[in-house]
């Protein structure tokens, strides 16, 4: 089980839907999520700074409405800004592969497909945790 | 892992027994109920409970974000709707004012050209006054001087002529009374071709119509 995931997302409903779904799956103990990507890069500098524990695994909506730069750009900063470290990915309901390309370039290891059946990749993505964790499995689209 | 003390796990059990009180969420993952037959069947129900919660719960956020995403698209389709009535509205007004300024630009001609057609019409009228009264003129004037003339003549040479004396009172009772025929008509075709009175009903003096 993931001790700690943060989802960064605009939704306030795909909250409730990922944090029950990760609960029913077993899939992580602690979840903390964000509206925006400015705040999630604000809280993940402060981490940084305060050097406290990071989240084992952050998942990112691509469009975030009322921020001030996208999801591929958040992975990028904490990929490349603020120190890497972290199993971090895109979950959007988007699945153009211009984005899945730059998602991957940014640093992404895996893009989640949003849809009403997401358990089944959740599922799937709990079972390539430790692969991501130990960087030893490639980019992967979960459909 | 959390373990709890004998005390606690009691007043747990009783909370469930009493009130249908369980603990929920993750924590339920973390407490260690190994060697414990009734934490774990404890937290076994726990679990149960708030897995059925969540899956209820799971199944309405899914439901209305679903609704959600529905209405959102229906409004985008709305919008676009409302955005294309707008266009068609604003293209209806600009060919409504176009057919306006094109019939007022035809009529401006139309008037135009009846005003052209009308001076056209006078000047091809006046022309033919002129010449009908040049020609009766010279007739007149012709004739007349040659049957004074002749009238003179015979007056000053003595000859009593009967014909020419005739010939002149009546040339000129003729000419005089042509003269005023011929006013007459001239002013009877202007009458008859003015545009100003094109339905006046005219009665003659016997009544017998209109």
């Amino acid at each position: 089980m993931i001790d700690s995931i943060l989802l960064v997302d605009d939704e306030n409903l795909f909250h409730l839907v990922f944090e029950d779904a990760c609960s029913l799956l077993d899939i992580a103990l602690s979840l903390k999520t964000f509206n925006s990507a400015d705040e999630a890069e604000i809280y993940f500098k402060k981490i940084v700074d305060t050097k406290s524990k990071k989240p084992d695994c952050i998942f990112v909506d691509l469009n975030i409405i009322g921020s001030t730069f996208d999801g591929i750009e958040l992975i990028r900063r904490i990929n490349f800004v603020h120190g890497d470290g972290v199993v971090i990915g895109i979950i959007s309901s988007s699945n153009d592969d211009m984005e899945q390309t730059k998602a991957m370039k940014a640093g992404a290891q895996f893009w989640i497909i949003k849809s009403d059946q997401i358990e089944p990749r959740l599922e799937e993505f709990k079972k390539d945790f430790d692969g991501y964790a130990n960087r030893i499995l490639p980019f992967k689209v979960y459909k | 892992m959390i373990k709890f003390t004998e005390d606690v796990k009691q007043q747990l059990y009783k909370l469930a027994e009493d009130k249908n009180i369980y603990l929920e969420g993750n924590i339920l993952k973390i407490i260690d109920s190994s060697e414990d037959v009734d934490l774990q069947k404890y937290i076994k129900s726990a679990r149960e409970k708030d897995d059925t919660m969540r899956e209820k719960r799971l199944e309405i956020t899914k439901k209305v974000q679903t609704q959600n995403d529905e209405l959102l698209e229906w409004k985008s389709k709305n919008e676009k709707i409302n955005e294309e009535l707008k266009n068609a509205l604003n293209k209806a007004e600009k060919s409504e004012y176009q057919a306006v300024k094109s019939k007022e630009d035809a009529e401006k001609a139309k008037e135009a050209a009846v005003n052209d057609l009308d001076l056209l019409q006078k000047r091809t009228q006046n022309q033919l006054i002129e010449s009908i009264v040049k020609v009766s003129l010279w007739v007149i004037s012709g004739v007349g001087i040659i049957t004074t003339v002749m009238f003179a003549v015979t007056l000053f040479r003595g000859i009593e002529n009967k014909i020419v004396e005739s010939m002149w009172s009546n040339m000129f009772g003729i000419l005089l009374t042509n003269s005023f025929s011929i006013i007459g008509t001239i002013m009877g075709v202007k009458y008859a071709s003015s545009a100003e009175k094109p339905n006046k009903k005219i009665k003659c003096d016997c009544n017998c119509h209109e």
